[in-house]
């Protein structure tokens, strides 16, 4: 058996990656992944790699592992591990090297932990396999180490009774178990939302401190590297764009690719507020009061006591973490969940003014093509049996709104043309389709049923943020040309701040703070409000806010109420919470 | 790629299928050929009894020998299967389309709704299918509409209960709720967008029920409560000719390699089939 050198022997990469090329055999011709991708690792430094989804990243990733798809093959070039040329290696060394000298963590740990399994059991079973001891206590202290809340009992618990962060935290301290020297981060904060992101990032930084590992992150954010990475690699279509110190990087890309990826990624500093936002009228043409929802026999409310106004032509944001109740509001005002007590008016093009409470199937036809959604996940949004023409002429069919099946399809090409696809796109189906232009499709089917109020739930969390920023400035586009209101929910203070008119925040189901956008940002009031502010990520801001458990930062008075500070500013009265104006 | 597209394409679709499942797919085929043109193809007519040549053994006038009464094997064998064959696609269908309606329904309502059907679903699914069907013949008789009423009906919770699992995950997908917030109704939204995603799951639940339909009405008959005598059939031959398998063996085997052949090949096409669609049954968790 092949021995793995216990300890350094010099300075020396840890890992090295040499002109590597990966390709697969797709029916009959080549497909390369990643070509003449070279760089190094060294203990105790994080390298960064940063491209678009299908860049081959986390192909080179997990060639660290040893790791090649199904039927990929490595044309050129070597990946050496600790001195180990890993492809060469025979399936017991391969064990040894995964997990002990070379670690994973996947992107999301959901799916990466066994669901019926203790989280403790788990972690021991990583150091079992490894013959290293696995006492309670070991496992207390590793659950210590990622500061998990309660190290003691948590590993009694089962995946899905902890938090995402939580999870992902389990599966760091699954990884850091062997104390390996290298540890392959894949997409790690990609599932999680800004708060618990930038919690468990600041975690990573500390363990490469303490640990002295080699770490690759690889990530499609450049915020996210900018916060731990020494320096970065960016890919391109599996080629090598540009490497270098992480901060030359951020201020001084060389290449046009690299600026643009830059230059599309949301951000909170540096970027003027777009200043047509005089358009509004006072045309209020949806009014929420006391709302409370409850999903069908949930013992608590969901969204508790929600308030808001929306005018012609404005948009406002809805943000908070996973669980505030935020794409509850979108569902409800949607009609797929009923509301429990509150009033919602809804007043349509006409000025006629309707009931938004109740199911979809009872309301009239008039309201129900008034509010259209838009979903978050745009690979699920599509029927995948179906055309896109099919989809996008579907609401024009259960509505009513074309006459005839010519003038649905000519409907249905100038739908597609104004979302920036063009009429050819309505023969294909979804999997045809890239991320981006499914989310356009989505928009084309909502536009089609020609709605006043739209309402965009996360519409662009799964998208690459080049294709974001697109998807955003169509979503502006559409708005003002046909006169929308839009209701824009997201998790990102950073993404909304472009396109949103008002903000309004909420934690719990309540809503903590509301205010025009530049209010927002330049007087943020709640702590909750300043917690998601500190936790964007933005390219070249290198900060993580100091966060150790990802657990209540902020403390919600189920008895405060919302506080008018002036100037369409208010905020909810908890502790702590300066409410002059 | 939709399902017709991948249908049509027949060079394609043939191709892409492995051994096995050609060879079921043959062998059924072939049952059902030979089943429709048996009128035709068959040498003798199948109930004409000839005491002369009672249990003569295998010759070159009748290649299989003859039963007791006389009557020639091989032509019984050939008619033996039609009567089966169609009561067999006659209750498949009708069990796997009711299954698929009530089994989408089902997942469509959830709660109280879902809750009832399941109910009552699980108490038919513990009534042994046999059993059950014995009685419903004894009380009702063994005609042709009751049979295949019977058969559906017994069959049914099994395709509903398959159809619920695999209808539950994309009802919760966004161009369902998309039709829900559009206010559609429950059978357009199962109709155009749960069917056609789950039409791989139904057709796969089509091929294994219609083995266990034939093997159930075969045994129906062996218990004497199928069809009457002396019309051919399989599961009637074997009861018929059981008696005398030492003196002609034949009346009994040919029979049961003509059942064994189409069960066999119905198996194949099912389990090629799944592959082919990628219908994973244990990763869906139905059964």
């Amino acid at each position: 058996m092949t021995t793995m050198p216990s300890a350094p022997t010099a300075p020396s990469p840890t890992a090295v990656v040499e002109g590597l090329t990966i390709s697969y055999q797709a029916s009959g011709h080549r497909v390369v992944v990643a070509e003449d991708i070279s760089f190094s690792l060294r203990a105790g430094r994080t390298l960064g790699l940063v491209g678009e989804s299908g860049s081959g990243k986390s192909t080179v990733a997990r060639a660290l592992l040893g790791h090649l798809r199904d039927g990929s093959a490595i044309d050129a070039g070597t990946v050496t591990v600790l001195d180990h040329d890993v492809f060469a290696l025979d399936g017991e060394s391969l064990r040894r090297l995964r997990g002990e000298q070379v670690a994973l963590v996947a992107q999301n740990a959901g799916h990466a932990l066994t669901p019926s399994m203790r989280v403790g059991a788990q972690v021991r079973e990583a150091l079992l396999v490894h013959g290293l001891p696995a006492q309670r206590d070991r496992v207390e202290e590793l659950f210590r180490l990622v500061r998990l809340p309660s190290p003691e009992t948590i590993g009694g618990r089962y995946p899905h009774e902890l938090s995402g962060g939580q999870q992902q935290r389990v599966a760091i301290a699954m990884a850091v178990a062997t104390r390996p020297r290298i540890l392959v981060l894949d997409e790690p904060t990609t599932a999680l939302d800004v708060v618990t992101q930038a919690a468990v990032l600041a975690l990573v930084n500390d363990l490469i401190s303490d640990l002295g590992m080699s770490v690759l992150i690889v990530s499609h954010d450049l915020g996210v590297v900018s916060a731990v990475a020494d320096e970065v690699l960016v890919m391109n279509a599996g080629r090598p764009v540009e490497s270098g110190p992480t901060a030359r990087i951020m201020s001084s890309p060389q290449e046009d690719y690299t600026r643009m990826l830059i230059e599309a990624a949301p951000r909170i500093h540096g970027v003027p507020l777009p200043d047509d936002r005089d358009h509004l009228d006072d045309d209020v043409i949806l009014r929420c009061r006391g709302v409370d929802i409850r999903y069908p026999h949930a013992p608590n409310l969901a969204v508790r006591g929600f308030d808001l106004e929306l005018r012609r032509g404005e948009t406002v944001a809805i943000v908070g973490e996973s669980g505030s109740g935020k794409s509850t509001v979108a569902t409800a005002l949607a009609g797929l969940v009923d509301t429990e007590r509150g009033d919602i008016k809804l007043r349509d093009a006409d000025g006629t003014v309707h009931d938004l409470l109740g199911s979809a199937a009872r309301r009239t036809v008039t309201v129900r093509s008034a509010v259209q959604l838009v979903f978050q996940n745009a690979d699920l949004a599509l029927n995948p049996r179906r055309t896109v023409g099919d989809a996008v002429g579907r609401p024009l069919r259960v509505f009513g709104l074309a006459s005839g099946r010519a003038d649905a399809r000519a409907r249905v090409a100038r739908l597609l043309d104004e979302v920036g696809l063009g009429a050819e796109f309505a023969g294909r189906v979804p999997a045809q389709l890239s991320g981006g232009q499914r989310q356009r499709v989505g928009i084309a089917r909502a536009l089609a049923a020609g709605p006043t109020l739209l309402i965009a739930d996360e519409i662009t969390t799964a998208l690459d943020v080049s294709v974001q920023a697109a998807v955003l400035a169509l979503l502006d586009e559409l708005r003002r040309e046909h006169a929308l209101s839009c209701l824009f929910i997201s998790h990102d203070l950073a993404v909304v701040r472009s396109i949103a008119d008002r903000i309004v925040v909420m934690k719990d189901g309540h809503i903590v703070e509301a205010a025009p956008t530049d209010r927002l940002f330049t007087d943020p009031r709640h702590p909750y409000t300043r917690t998601l502010l500190e936790a964007v990520l933005e390219p070249g801001h290198t900060e993580l806010p100091a966060s150790d458990v990802d657990e209540e930062p902020v403390a919600i008075d189920p008895r405060a109420s919302l506080v008018d500070l002036g100037g369409g500013h208010q905020v909810r009265a908890d502790e702590g919470v300066d409410t002059d104006a | 790629m939709t399902l017709a597209t991948r249908l049509t394409g027949t060079r394609g679709f043939v191709s892409r299928l492995s051994t096995g499942t050609r060879v079921g797919l043959l062998l059924v085929g072939l049952t059902v050929l030979i089943a429709v043109l048996a009128p035709w193809i068959a040498p003798y007519d199948p109930v004409a009894t000839d005491s002369a040549h009672a249990l003569a053994g295998m010759s070159w006038s009748h290649w299989l020998g003859t039963d007791q009464y006389g009557r020639d094997i091989l032509s019984r064998t050939i008619e033996g299967g039609r009567y089966a064959l169609l009561v067999s696609a006659l209750s498949t269908t009708a069990a796997v389309v009711a299954g698929t309606l009530i089994g989408s329904l089902a997942a469509f309502y959830g709660r109280w709704v879902d809750g009832a059907i399941t109910r009552v679903l699980d108490a038919v699914l513990a009534v042994p299918a046999v059993l059950a069907l014995l009685l419903i013949v004894s009380v009702f008789g063994n005609g042709l509409p009751v049979l295949v009423l019977a058969i559906a009906v017994v069959y049914v919770p099994a395709v509903a209960r398959v159809v619920r699992g695999a209808a539950r995950p994309v009802l919760s997908s966004g161009y369902v709720t998309a039709a829900r917030a559009r206010g559609e109704r429950s059978l357009p939204i199962i109709g155009r967008e749960v069917l056609p995603n789950i039409l791989d799951t139904v057709l796969v639940e089509f091929a294994m029920r219609a083995s266990w339909v034939v093997l159930l009405v075969s045994t129906l008959s062996f218990l004497g409560f199928g069809v009457n005598p002396p019309t051919p059939d399989w599961g009637l031959m074997i009861q018929e000719n059981r008696t005398a398998v030492t003196v002609a063996p034949s009346g009994t085997v040919a029979p049961i390699c003509a059942l064994a052949l189409l069960v066999v090949g119905l198996n194949l096409a099912a389990d090629g089939l799944g592959k082919y669609f990628g219908v994973d049954r244990a990763r869906r968790g139905v059964l």
